[in-house]
């Protein structure tokens, strides 16, 4: 083997591994993606979006074993029209931020459900990781594509809302993620 | 007693009505006007969604109301000064328009707020108006305002029933009491 061969070879290998092995990496265009959440209060529903999140995605239908979604969420920053609810949110009662600024989401495992992808991982919000699985549906566009993300969380099972709060009569159980994220290729 | 009102005194419906919403308005009042003493917000939620319960079933039944006094017949005046008897019908046509003024500009003030507005946990009813924070100022100013012209007026109302009944010793009252006997002749106030 030549010298030339011998510098060329790595090279070539380290290029060629991501595309054997991995996903394809994404740059999330933070303008044009949201992620959003919405629940209900006293019988009527509400929407909310996080305003200040990251998301490392790595994602190819081909290759779900090497797919991942990282995703970090300043709790700080979720506004729902409501200036009164906007305020008790990152309070101690609900995100807790001052301890827990932010939640964060890493997959462990996409899995083919029929037709539908599913991401599974784990949500750690408020100083609790638990199991949560998300739809998912990615739709490469040109260099990049758009991925639509919904699933459900229990606020309850990370206690935010706890207390008093716990009262799903008064506020839902259920909080539903709805994301929408402009991928461009890395 | 019979369900329906005759010439002498008025019928259970009719008591009915008076007396249970005379309960909840002034029981809603008074405790609207204590909700800030709520010791935690959950416990303001409550409160706040019991007042506004409580403000749509007067607001039901004042219609419900209204419907019973179209079908049933009304007890003729009492004899009296022709001023009094005018008196007496400007104060209960002030009672009804507060009667419906209270709980409609509770409603607004709540659909400028943005709050839901749930009857009992039982259904929703939707807002009234969009979401405008600096007019929900003015109008809880005016939700409040209008209780305490309501206390007023109900002065003027409670006051002339008890002067009949105390000082004038006549069927005013009696015959809007739920158990009340009519006093004169014809004593019954029904024939059996």
């Amino acid at each position: 083997m030549t010298s030339f061969a011998r510098k060329l070879l790595p090279l070539l290998l380290a290029a060629a591994i991501p595309s054997v092995a991995g996903a394809a990496d994404y740059t999330v265009q933070q303008a044009s993606s949201k992620l959003g959440f919405s629940s209900n209060f006293q019988g009527q529903n509400f929407d909310g979006t996080f305003n200040k999140w990251t998301a490392a995605i790595s994602y190819d239908a081909t290759k779900l074993a090497t797919s991942k979604f990282d995703v970090e969420v300043d709790l700080t920053s979720a506004k729902t029209g409501d200036n009164d609810r906007d305020g008790a949110l990152p309070g101690a009662d609900f995100f807790n931020a001052a301890k827990f600024p932010k939640a964060h989401f890493v997959t462990t495992t996409f899995r083919q459900n029929g037709t539908q992808v599913v991401a599974d991982g784990n949500l750690t919000l408020r100083g609790v990781t638990k199991p949560v699985s998300l739809n998912v549906s990615f739709k490469p566009q040109g260099a990049g594509a758009t991925l639509d993300v919904t699933g459900t969380v229990k606020r309850l099972d990370f206690g935010v809302g706890g207390g008093e709060y716990a009262d799903t009569s008064v506020i839902g159980p259920d909080v539903k993620i709805n994301a929408h994220l402009t991928l461009t290729a890395k | 007693m019979s369900l329906r009102s005759n010439d002498r005194q008025w019928g259970s419906v009719a008591k009915f009505f008076h007396w249970l919403m005379a309960l909840a308005i002034l029981g809603n009042g008074i405790f609207g006007l204590c909700m800030d003493f709520a010791h935690s917000p959950m416990q303001k939620i409550g409160w706040f969604a019991w007042h506004k319960s409580i403000g749509l079933t007067v607001l039901a039944l004042f219609l419900l109301r209204l419907l019973w006094r179209a079908v049933d017949r009304r007890p003729p005046d009492e004899p009296g000064p022709r001023w009094q008897r005018a008196a007496a019908h400007m104060v209960h046509g002030l009672l009804y328009v507060l009667i419906v003024a209270l709980p409609l500009s509770g409603w607004w003030f709540n659909s400028l707020r943005g709050f839901p507005l749930q009857w009992f946990k039982l259904f929703n009813l939707p807002a009234l108006t969009g979401k405008n924070e600096e007019l929900a100022h003015t109008v809880i100013g005016i939700h409040e305002y209008l209780f305490y012209f309501l206390l007023l007026v109900l002065v003027a109302h409670a006051g002339a029933a008890l002067k009949h009944h105390v000082f004038d010793n006549d069927n005013v009252l009696r015959r809007m009491l739920p158990f009340g006997k009519l006093r004169g002749t014809n004593s019954q106030g029904e024939k059996p």
